[in-house]
């Protein structure tokens, strides 16, 4: 019995998604588990299981393709079987996605020009285009006023003004300015011209947002990066606690120096609100809860799932929620909702792992700072009546939006992490 | 019509008779004894191996074509041979006499005529000047090749040079006498007075009567052969050059020493086909060519048919004619008898023609007839006559072995140099004058009615309040042309100017109005409803270095010219690699309000052709800046007006249209209004359409429309429209043609390549409609208008806030018109 493989619905918000990668072709055996095909929303880019053993028996999509969520994009069987009823969706899917019919001769007011041939292909004019390109706007989500509802500048500049300043609660963000994940462990990327010693390949689109994201955000805000460095004794004494009590079986999560670093980061965002924000053109909003965003270092490229209410949590339960966002990034399973920029209030990059000793991490707007964390070193330390001795010290990143926050209170802010990462509570 | 010539209406009612005089027909009827006394044996002789030339050349073509070998030696030649043998006592006859300031022009089978004239010129020359010639011509490259290892008389070594050039060239070998750019069909060497040959049948018949008329108003010393065939006479290019050189004004109206007949004569080379039609008998009705010239004017044309198989008889009939000539009774027209045994080209099977006509005229063959006579008369002996045809075999051999070496001579290195052609297309020379000597004009220029009248005008629009003058008192576009025109009058000595009206009236819309007061006769008149002629004759007047403003009534006219402004004007420059220029400034006057045949916008047939500059000023300054560089300047210009502004005031240059002398370079836009959201480019006298347009965007919708004048087609720079469109992303274009193939399609075709990434909308033409043009009263219903923009705009490029459109831009239209082909 066939059976057929759908568009899954990644989100209430996600109507279409567009086909990235196929990795099976029609005729390959398939496995349960084995990856069929890659697919991106807008905000994220996911793999699609084989839930059947079979052949693949027809694809009804191609790399590239925007396909409508729940439509039918291949059926697995038996070779042979009768696919024509899975085809069916395909058409009536399909019709959303086809041009618009007939157009009126005579065209007699804006109404009609605006509104013909909405509803098909985006129309948008080159010049749109490249400003929405180079304003990492999302032109999707624009309603065009060009004639057939062809998106022109006016449009994107329009876009630009009210998603930076009257709406706030804009539920469709500006600018999808989360890196997200590449294409997972993408075969070679066909090759679009070499020389002898190069060769030019196209960037998957998720390439593309993440590239878009982290231009738009250095191109619209003010951004700086302070750099300090806290006394990481208590940290690590900390650390060695939890996991001894770990390895004893008394807790139940194996609580890492990130995750006490976040935890120090929660207490001192909640001292420093004006931190715990996102900055709308000429509004600032502040959030009531920590919705704390973690950089996430995934094999398909960087990904920053936010942890919602993270002030409601003990360190342990921290440290559960933290590790779940993060395998859920890892496997691709991840809610797209939580990757969007504006999920997060403030968010943590950690590149302490790898040694980095300082580091400017980029700023996921529209919010207002990032801290990175950064390795732990030894240092001299005065020890106090003259006695000088070797200390582990963490290095501290903090690159905030100058538009949102001023340098005294960056620093004051920065400060404050590290005074609760100083004298963590365990 | 000059007011000096009363047409009485008791006389020409008269009754009576036209009489004709006898057309003499081979009444040449001297022995080889009977000429003794006018030709020494070495002419005699000389006469011999002219022909015997002629023979092996054309024999070693014909051969190459159909065997792919000549002695041995194989070849593949890919281009054309309409070969003439058969037909050289014909042109070595008709050279024999001419000096080298005789010019021949010829025709696509003029290989003989080219060899003929050279080998004449250079038995002339002495040998200081042919070394002269030799030596310069393209710096000594086309002299190189057979320079090398030359042994014997300069006078050989320039037959050498002859034989090479044009084999070279029939060959495109850049060694060849135009670079290889002409080939077989185009072939000549003005040094030696071989004028251009041309592959278009009757392509010379008006040429031809602009070189005499040249060799006429500009006092040159001698005559010009128009070299055409027996068909050609039927072409309407011919027809009206022959009614252009026959023109009773020569000799009535024509002042002082200019008063008589052109220097030329109309060779008709009469091989009796045209292809395979048979011209006597089959395609035509004149039986015998000559005729034709009983029926020109009072003259006859002096016409008469000359026997083309008998070299002496030909010579005799030169020596008469040119005394008419001399007498400036010309012009004059001769019916060449001959024959061609080979096909019209080497693909013709002489399917039309029986065996036994072949051999009948190869029976009758000048070369075998001639050298027997000259052995009977005991001037030389059968093994004198063998030896030189073995060393001109031998020549023709060596000629062939340098001509196909590509070292020696190599083809266009268009791998190296890919815009080597292009190079050529154009001569961009400044000259003030096309010679240096004293215009002759009637009057001082300060003392022209027209110009002292102009003195009073308002050379800016408006006064210093803004408010416009009255249009009485407003300098307008045709003063603009008429100061540069006048100006260049009383500089070029070289300039004439005609058309339809252009004397008297002052043309059909008063340019030159003025002029008839400042000039000659000869140097503005009246020509006949001849387009073809005129721009014809013009071409002619340019190839031989004079300066000359031809003028097309109405824009509508310029197909009756179209082999000349499109085949002929455009391609001699290139065509001779660059040896001529082409000042000719083609005055274009775009009609409207006279309906389907007198209101059409060419402007895209003429931009279509490589090698013509296109023109179209719509304001006073422009008008006159352009006219002064299209003047200044060495290249063809077709020159367009608008009729619907001759009387436009300057409204863009606010300090007036300077008095002075000043050139605005052909092929740069211009701005006529700035602004910031849209831009509309126009060509011709829809500025001002979109100027209205401009007004009601800013006045209506807040729009600020930036209008560009394209004021040129060809070339066109179009860095300022980019400039332009990267502030407004969006533009309309338009003009007055047709939009369909219209140049208005090519700028929107390349603005897109060239401008894409700052496009907000697709580039728009609102051009006419593909429709006949209709009644004035209908025109608002097929020339773009304001309104057309507005609604083009809203529909295509910017809804418009309230728009209510009265016209169809949407996609939906276009695409219905395309598809009904309207």
């Amino acid at each position: 019995m066939a059976v057929a493989v759908i568009m899954p619905r990644q989100g209430q918000s996600v109507e279409t998604c567009i086909l990235g990668q196929w990795y099976k072709s029609t005729g390959d055996p398939v496995k349960t588990g084995d990856i069929l095909f890659s697919y991106e929303t807008d905000k994220a880019a996911f793999d699609e299981e084989a839930k059947a053993d079979g052949i693949l028996l027809v694809r009804f999509f191609e790399e590239g393709d925007e396909v409508p969520v729940l439509a039918n994009v291949a059926v697995i069987g038996v070779s042979g079987e009768d696919i024509s009823e899975f085809a069916g969706t395909i058409e009536a899917a399909g019709e959303t996605v086809s041009h618009s019919s007939a157009e009126p001769a005579v065209i007699t007011s804006m109404e009609t020009v605006v509104k013909e041939g909405v509803a098909s292909r985006i129309r948008i004019s080159p010049l749109a285009r490249k400003m929405a390109s180079g304003l990492g706007v999302d032109y999707a989500q624009i309603q065009g006023t060009g004639p057939m509802g062809r998106i022109i500048s006016r449009d994107i500049e329009a876009w630009m003004a009210t998603s930076r300043t009257a709406k706030p609660s804009a539920a469709s963000p500006h600018a999808e300015a989360v890196p997200v994940a590449a294409t997972p462990a993408p075969k070679e990327s066909p090759v679009l011209s070499s020389g002898e010693d190069f060769q030019v390949k196209p960037l998957s689109n998720m390439r593309k947002l993440i590239a878009r994201a982290m231009h738009q955000s250095l191109q619209n805000s003010a951004q700086l990066t302070h750099h300090l460095s806290a006394d990481a004794r208590a940290l690590l004494a900390a650390r060695k606690k939890f996991k001894k009590e770990y390895e004893a079986g008394i807790v139940a999560d194996n609580v890492t120096v990130n995750d006490l670093v976040c935890f120090a980061v929660i207490r001192a965002l909640k001292k420093f609100p004006q931190v715990n924000t996102h900055l709308l053109g000429d509004q600032l909003k502040f959030f009531r809860k920590v919705n704390l965003g973690l950089a996430v270092d995934t094999d398909r490229g960087l990904m920053v799932p936010a942890l919602r209410n993270a002030d409601d949590l003990s360190v342990t339960g921290l440290s559960s929620q933290l590790r779940t966002l993060a395998e859920g990034c890892r496997k691709g399973n991840i809610n797209p909702d939580l990757l969007s920029p504006e999920a997060a209030s403030f968010t943590v990059s950690n590149l302490g792992n790898y040694g980095v000793e300082m580091f400017t991490p980029v700023i996921n707007l529209p919010q207002t700072a990032i801290l990175g964390v950064c390795t732990i070193t030894p240092r001299p330390k005065d020890l106090g009546d003259g006695v000088y001795a070797f200390v582990p010290v963490i290095g501290l990143s903090l690159t905030y939006d100058h538009r949102a926050l001023d340098g005294g209170e960056a620093t004051r802010f920065l400060a404050e992490i590290a005074r609760e990462i100083e004298n963590i509570p365990f | 019509m000059p007011k000096s010539q009363f047409i009485n209406p008791e006389e020409v009612r008269k009754a009576g008779f036209i009489e004709f005089k006898p057309v003499p027909v081979n009444q040449y009827a001297r022995s080889i004894a009977d000429e003794r006394a006018n030709f020494s044996n070495q002419d005699l002789l000389r006469i011999y191996r002219d022909m015997v030339v002629i023979r092996e050349f054309e024999t070693m073509l014909n051969l190459i074509k159909i065997r792919g070998e000549y002695q041995g030696i194989p070849y593949n030649h890919p281009g054309p041979a309409h070969l003439s043998i058969g037909q050289e006592a014909a042109a070595v006859g008709m050279a024999y006499t001419l000096s080298v300031d005789d010019f021949i022009f010829g025709s696509h089978r003029s290989h003989g005529e080219i060899l003929a004239k050279g080998l004449s010129a250079i038995h002339q020359l002495d040998d200081t000047t042919l070394e002269k010639i030799m030596d310069t011509h393209f710096g000594g490259a086309t002299l190189s090749p057979v320079k090398a290892g030359h042994t014997g008389t300069l006078k050989d070594l320039a037959v050498k040079f002859l034989l090479y050039g044009t084999l070279a060239e029939i060959f495109a070998r850049e060694t060849g006498f135009n670079k290889g750019l002409g080939g077989s069909m185009h072939a000549f060497f003005t040094p030696f007075g071989v004028y251009p040959n041309n592959a278009i049948v009757g392509g010379s018949g008006d040429i031809a009567v602009g070189a005499a008329l040249f060799k006429k108003v500009n006092r040159k010393k001698g005559i010009v052969v128009a070299n055409i065939g027996d068909a050609s006479m039927a072409c309407g290019p011919v027809w009206e050059g022959i009614s252009f050189a026959t023109m009773d004004q020569f000799t009535e109206l024509w002042d002082d020493d200019m008063k008589g007949g052109l220097p030329l004569i109309i060779n008709i080379m009469n091989n009796q086909y045209g292809m395979g039609g048979q011209t006597c008998g089959e395609t035509m009705g004149y039986g015998i060519a000559a005729r034709i010239g009983a029926g020109v004017n009072e003259d006859q044309m002096h016409a008469e048919r000359v026997d083309g198989y008998n070299p002496l008889a030909v010579i005799d009939a030169y020596r008469r004619k040119r005394k008419i000539i001399e007498e400036k009774r010309g012009p004059v027209l001769l019916d060449v008898l001959t024959y061609r045994y080979s096909g019209h080209s080497p693909s013709d099977a002489s399917s039309y023609r029986s065996k036994e006509e072949v051999e009948a005229w190869e029976n009758a063959d000048s070369i075998l007839w001639f050298g027997k006579e000259l052995v009977k008369e005991g001037i030389a002996d059968e093994s004198q006559l063998e030896q030189v045809r073995n060393e001109i075999t031998d020549l023709v051999t060596q000629t062939l072995k340098l001509a196909i070496d590509p070292k020696v001579s190599p083809h266009m290195n268009l791998t190296e140099n890919p815009d080597l052609i292009g190079s050529m297309m154009f001569s961009g020379q400044s000259k003030d004058r096309m010679e240096d000597r004293q215009p002759e004009v009637s009057m001082p220029l300060e003392e022209n009615p027209r110009v002292k009248q102009l003195k009073t005008k308002e050379r800016y629009a408006y006064d210093e309040n803004g408010k416009p003058h009255s249009k009485i008192r407003n300098y307008v576009l045709r003063d603009g042309l008429f100061e540069a025109i006048i100006d260049r009058f009383y500089k070029d000595p070289t300039l004439i100017a005609y058309g339809e009206e252009n004397r008297d009236w002052g043309g059909a819309f008063a340019v030159y109005r003025g002029l008839t007061e400042a000039l000659p006769y000869h140097r503005l008149f009246n020509s006949p409803i001849s387009e073809a002629a005129i721009v014809g004759t013009a071409i002619g007047y340019a190839m031989c270095g004079g300066r000359v403003i031809p003028e097309i009534m109405y824009c509508d006219f310029l197909g009756r010219a179209g082999d000349e402004v499109f085949n002929q004007l455009p391609k001699w420059q290139a065509m001779s690699g660059n040896v001529l220029t082409m000042p000719v400034v083609l005055r274009v006057s775009v009609g409207s309000k006279y309906g389907a045949q007198h209101s059409q916008d060419w402007t895209a047939l003429a931009a279509h052709i490589p090698g013509l500059k296109v023109v179209f000023p719509v304001t006073p300054y422009d008008a006159k800046g352009l006219m002064n560089s299209a003047l200044q300047g060495t290249d063809p210009v077709i020159f367009f007006e608008s009729q619907r502004v001759y009387d436009i005031g300057e409204m863009f240059h606010k300090d007036g249209v300077p008095e002075g002398y000043y050139e605005i370079p052909i092929g740069e836009p211009d701005v006529k209004r700035e602004g910031s959201d849209i831009t509309i480019l126009t060509i011709g006298a829809t500025l001002y359409r979109a100027l209205e347009a401009a007004d009601i965007l800013a006045d209506k919708y807040g729009l600020s429309a930036e209008v560009i004048d394209a004021r040129s087609l060809v070339p066109f720079n179009y860095q300022p429209v980019i400039g332009s469109l990267k502030k407004t992303g969006k533009i309309v274009i338009s003009g007055d043609a047709s939009a369909r193939g219209s140049f208005l399609r090519d700028l929107a075709s390349n603005i897109t390549e060239l401008a894409f990434d700052y496009l907000d909308a697709p580039p728009v033409v609102v051009g006419s409609r593909n429709w006949i043009t209709p009644a004035y009263e209908l025109e608002e219903y097929f020339f773009p208008q304001a309104s057309w923009i507005i609604d083009a705009i809203h529909q295509r490029i910017l809804p418009l806030d309230g728009h209510t459109v009265t016209n169809d831009f949407s996609e939906a239209g276009q695409l219905d018109r395309n598809a009904r082909g309207v």
